[in-house]
C-alpha cells in the first residue's frame, strides 16, 4: 500500500496547476462565465500543447496514452481553478465514445484532432422531461435507406457553439444509438440557455436531420452499453474535479477565518466554525482517497462498476456542503458577485446535477450491492 | 500509488485468516460483543491471546533484543484487522501503549519484568488516565502521588477504566508535581490491580460491558515502578498515542455491520414484497456503503502515513477516528431505521433481526465518538494542526 505519486505524476501535477494558475485565474473565469464560447483560445491552445487534450487517448491515436489515474490528478487541478474549458466533453466522453465504439476510420479521423485540440466533439444527451438513464434517451432516429433521420430535442449540450461535431444518443429500432452529427448539417438549430454553473449549454432542435451510414458509432442497438461504460470513466474524473473545487473553496475560507476578526478574535478561533472546516478537510481527504482508488482500480484493468458511482456521489455532495459551510463562515459576503464564493457555491450544486445526479448515482450503487 | 497489500503482507494476511477459521470458538468470538469483543476477558479468551503468542504475533514490531522481529507496523494493523473482523480479542494496550512506552522509557526492572510477559500473552492491563476532572481534558489529571520513603503513595480516583476488574496490572498517570504546569507534573506507575489499596467499583454502561471507577486510598508503589522520567507523563502518554497508530481503531468491525445489514437486506421481505426493493432502502444502502469505503480509503491514509516513517500521523488519525466513528453509530441508526418497529426487539432473542445485531450495536457504538478522544477533540486537533487555525479553546 502506497499512496505516493510518482515523479512523473508529480510533474504532471505542477505542470498542470502552475498553466492553469497562469491561463485560468479567477478574473478569466469570470469573463468566461454565460460567454456563448465559454472558453479562451489560449488556455485551450496550452492544454493542447502540453498534451492534457490527448492525456487519455492512446499514443497510437496522437494521444498521451496516461491511466484514468493521471487523469484524475490533472481533474483536480481543473476543478481546482475551475478551469473552463470543453475538455471534459470532447477529450473524454466523446473521445471514450470514439475509443470504445468507434470505427477504425471513426478513430483516425477525430481522435488525433480531439487530441490536438483542433477539433471539439460535445455530447447530445439530455433531453426535456427525461431522466438521464437509459429510458431518458427519446430523441427519434428513423431508418431511411442507408442512413438516419434525426427529429427531436436535446438539452443542456455543453459548449456546442463551438463544436465540429455532436455526438448524439438517439432511440432506434434496436435501442439507444450514437451518430456523430455536424451541428451546422440542414435542420439543427440550437440556442444558448444560461446554467447554474455558467458554462455555456445549449439547447438543440433537429429536425428531420439526416446522419449518413458512416457516422453511426458502433452496432445497432449497442449506444447506452457504449455510453455508460464512458460514462463511469468520466465521473471518476468529475468527482476528482469536485475534490480540486472543495478543497480550493476551503483553502481560501481557512485563509480569510485567520484574518477575519470578530468578537476581537479571528473567527477561526471560534469552535463552531473551526469544526465545519475540520469536517469539511475529513471529507475531502476521505473524497480524494476514494477517487484515487477508483481511477487506480481502473488502470489495474479492474471494475469499477461500484467505485465509480460512489466517488461521484460523495465527491459531489463534499463539494456542495464544503461550499456551503464556506459561505457561512465568509457571511453575507459570500452572497454578493464581487467575493468569489459564490462562484464555488453555484459550480458545486451544477455539477453534482450533472453527468448522473444523486438518486441515479445512489440506484447503480445499490443495483450493484443488492441486486 | 497502490492500493494493495504487498505480496509477503497478502500472505501473512491469509495466514492470519485461515488460522482464525481454524481457531474459530463462539465462546472467544462473539460479534454481539460488539466494540468489546476486544479485551481478553475470560480464561477463554486469555488462552486464545496464549496461542497468538505462540504464533509470534504479539510484539511483531518490536526490536529484536526485546524479542521481536522489528517488522513493519502495517503486519500488526493486518493482524488486529483480522482479529476484529473474526470478533476475537486484539493486540494493543499490552504489546502496543505499555510495551513500547516501557521499551523506549522503562528502567532495566520493568523492562525485565514485563516485556517477556507481554509477548507470552501471560498479562493483562488496564489503563487509568481519565478521572472525574480529566475528561477530554486529560492533562488535567489530579490523583495524587505523593514522595515517601521508598516509593511513591497514591491517592485519589480514576474513571472509565474499561479493563480494571479482569487485568493484572494497572497503568495509571498520576501528578507527581503539582507546582509545575499541568503538563509537566504528570509522571506514569506500574500498579498491580490486586493492590488492597484500590477499590474497583463497576459502572455498567448501555453497551455490553461494564466499565470502571477505581478508587486510591495510600496505594504505596515503590520507586522502581514509576516509568521513566518523573514528570514526563504526559509526553509519554502523547508518545504512545502515536508510536501505537497501526493497532487504534479498527474498521472491520464497521465494514462487518454494513456486510450483515446488507446480507438482511437482500434477503427480508415486507408486506410479502422484497425489501431491498423499497427505495428509501436502496438509497441508505448506497450511502453506507460508499461511505464505508471512503472509511477504508482513510484507514489506507493513515497507514500508508504512519508507514512512511516520518512525522507521526496524527492528522490522519484524527481524520480517520471523526469519519469512522461517526460512520458506525449512522449505520447502526439507519439499520434500525430500515428494520422499524422489529428493530425494537432487544438484543438476544430470536424473533429480533439478525437477533438483534444493531439492536445491541447501536446501543454499544455510542460510545465510539467520544471515547478514545472525542470527535471534537479530533477537530480541534484538525483545526489547529492541519488548518493552521488559531487555538479556539
Amino acid at each position: 500500500m502506497d499512496l505516493e505519486l510518482t515523479e512523473e505524476q508529480q510533474m504532471i501535477v505542477d505542470m498542470t496547476r502552475s498553466m492553469l494558475e497562469e491561463h485560468s485565474p479567477i478574473a478569466v473565469v469570470r469573463e468566461m462565465e454565460d460567454d456563448p464560447k465559454g472558453y479562451p483560445d489560449v488556455l485551450w491552445k496550452q492544454m493542447g500543447e502540453l498534451g492534457l487534450n490527448g492525456l487519455l487517448i492512446p499514443e497510437s491515436h496522437g494521444g498521451g496514452g496516461q491511466t484514468l489515474l493521471e487523469g484524475a490528478l490533472v481533474y483536480e487541478e481543473l476543478g481546482r481553478a475551475m478551469a473552463p474549458t470543453p475538455h471534459f466533453v470532447s477529450c473524454v466522453m466523446s473521445a471514450g465514445v470514439l475509443l470504445e465504439a468507434g470505427s477504425e476510420d471513426q478513430k483516425a479521423e477525430w481522435l488525433p484532432r480531439i487530441a490536438s485540440g483542433d477539433a471539439i466533439l460535445t455530447p447530445a444527451w439530455l433531453e426535456p422531461e427525461r431522466s438521464c438513464g437509459e429510458a431518458g434517451v427519446a430523441l427519434a432516429a428513423r431508418a431511411e435507406g442507408d442512413g438516419t433521420v434525426l427529429s427531436g430535442r436535446k438539452r443542456s449540450v455543453p459548449f456546442a457553439s463551438s463544436a465540429t461535431r455532436l455526438v448524439v444518443l438517439a432511440r432506434t429500432e434496436e435501442g439507444v444509438d450514437l451518430f456523430l452529427v455536424d451541428p451546422n448539417a440542414k435542420g439543427v438549430t440550437m440556442k444558448q440557455l444560461l446554467s447554474q454553473g455558467r458554462e455555456p449549454h445549449y439547447q438543440i432542435d433537429f429536425e428531420d436531420v439526416r446522419v449518413s451510414a458512416k457516422d453511426r458509432i458502433g452496432a445497432g442497438g449497442t449506444g447506452w452499453t457504449t455510453w455508460d461504460k464512458v460514462m463511469h470513466r468520466g465521473i471518476i474524473l468529475l468527482a476528482a474535479s469536485a475534490i480540486g473545487g472543495a478543497d480550493r473553496c476551503l483553502m481560501e475560507t481557512v485563509e480569510y477565518a485567520k484574518e477575519r476578526v470578530q468578537f476581537d478574535k479571528p473567527l477561526g478561533a471560534f469552535q463552531a466554525l473551526a469544526h465545519y472546516m475540520a469536517d469539511a478537510s475529513t471529507n475531502i481527504e476521505g473524497g480524494r482517497v476514494l477517487v484515487q482508488e477508483a481511477a487506480w482500480n481502473d488502470a489495474q484493468g479492474r471494475s469499477i462498476r461500484r467505485f465509480a458511482p460512489m466517488a461521484k456521489l460523495f465527491c459531489c455532495e463534499t463539494y456542495r456542503e464544503t461550499t456551503r459551510v464556506c459561505a457561512q463562515i465568509w457571511g453575507g459576503v459570500a452572497f454578493t458577485i464581487e467575493y468569489d464564493q459564490q462562484m464555488f457555491f453555484r459550480r458545486a450544486k451544477h455539477l453534482q446535477l450533472s453527468w448522473w445526479d444523486t438518486p441515479y448515482l445512489e440506484e447503480l450503487i445499490a443495483a450493484d450491492v443488492l441486486d | 500509488m497502490d492500493f494493495d497489500f504487498s505480496p509477503e503482507e497478502q500472505k501473512f494476511a491469509e495466514e492470519v485468516e485461515a488460522w482464525l477459521v481454524e481457531n474459530h470458538d463462539p465462546e472467544v468470538m462473539d460479534h454481539h460483543r460488539e466494540n468489546f469483543t476486544q479485551l481478553a476477558d475470560t480464561p477463554k479468551r486469555r488462552a486464545f491471546m496464549k496461542k497468538l503468542a505462540a504464533k509470534k504475533w504479539l510484539g511483531m514490531s518490536w526490536p529484536k533484543e526485546y524479542g521481536g522481529q522489528e517488522i513493519e507496523g502495517v503486519y500488526e494493523f493486518i493482524l488486529n484487522e483480522a482479529l476484529s473482523r473474526h470478533a476475537a480479542p486484539q493486540i494493543g494496550k499490552g504489546v502496543g501503549i505499555i510495551g513500547k512506552t516501557l521499551i523506549r522509557h522503562g528502567n532495566e526492572k520493568l523492562k525485565k519484568e514485563f516485556l517477556p510477559k507481554i509477548l507470552n500473552a501471560e498479562i493483562e492491563f488496564a489503563v487509568g488516565y481519565s478521572e472525574p476532572q480529566a475528561g477530554s481534558d486529560a492533562a488535567n489529571m489530579q490523583l495524587k502521588a505523593e514522595k515517601v520513603e521508598g516509593g511513591w503513595l497514591l491517592n485519589g480516583q480514576k474513571m472509565w477504566t474499561t479493563s480494571a476488574h479482569f487485568a493484572d496490572w494497572y497503568w495509571v498517570g498520576a501528578r507527581t508535581d503539582p507546582d509545575k504546569p499541568k503538563h509537566d507534573g504528570l509522571s506514569l506507575f506500574l500498579i498491580p490491580m490486586a493492590h488492597p489499596g484500590l477499590e474497583i467499583q463497576s459502572l455498567p454502561t448501555i453497551g455490553k460491558d461494564t466499565t470502571n471507577q477505581v478508587f486510591f486510598k495510600d496505594v504505596f508503589v515503590p520507586d522502581d515502578y514509576l516509568v521513566g522520567e518523573r514528570g514526563k507523563g504526559f509526553q509519554m502518554i502523547s508518545e504512545a498515542l502515536d508510536l501505537e497508530r497501526f493497532t487504534m481503531f479498527t474498521l472491520s468491525p464497521i465494514a462487518n455491520r454494513s456486510e450483515a445489514l446488507v446480507e438482511w437486506v437482500k434477503k427480508a421481505r415486507r408486506d410479502g414484497k422484497p425489501l431491498k426493493d423499497d427505495p428509501n432502502v436502496r438509497r441508505t444502502i448506497a450511502h453506507i456503503v460508499t461511505d464505508t469505503a471512503v472509511a477504508k480509503g482513510l484507514s489506507t491514509r493513515f497507514v500508508c502515513a504512519a508507514r512512511s516513517g516520518g512525522k507521526p500521523p496524527t492528522i490522519e488519525s484524527s481524520q480517520y477516528k471523526l469519519f469512522t466513528t461517526t460512520l458506525s453509530q449512522r449505520v447502526c441508526k439507519d439499520a434500525l431505521d430500515i428494520q422499524g418497529h422489529e428493530g425494537t426487539i432487544m438484543e438476544g432473542q430470536d424473533e429480533a433481526p439478525i437477533r438483534g445485531r444493531f439492536e445491541g450495536a447501536y446501543r454499544a457504538t455510542m460510545n465510539e465518538t467520544v471515547g478514545g478522544g472525542s470527535s471534537e477533540i479530533q477537530k480541534n486537533i484538525i483545526a489547529r494542526r492541519h488548518l493552521g487555525l488559531p487555538k479556539n479553546f
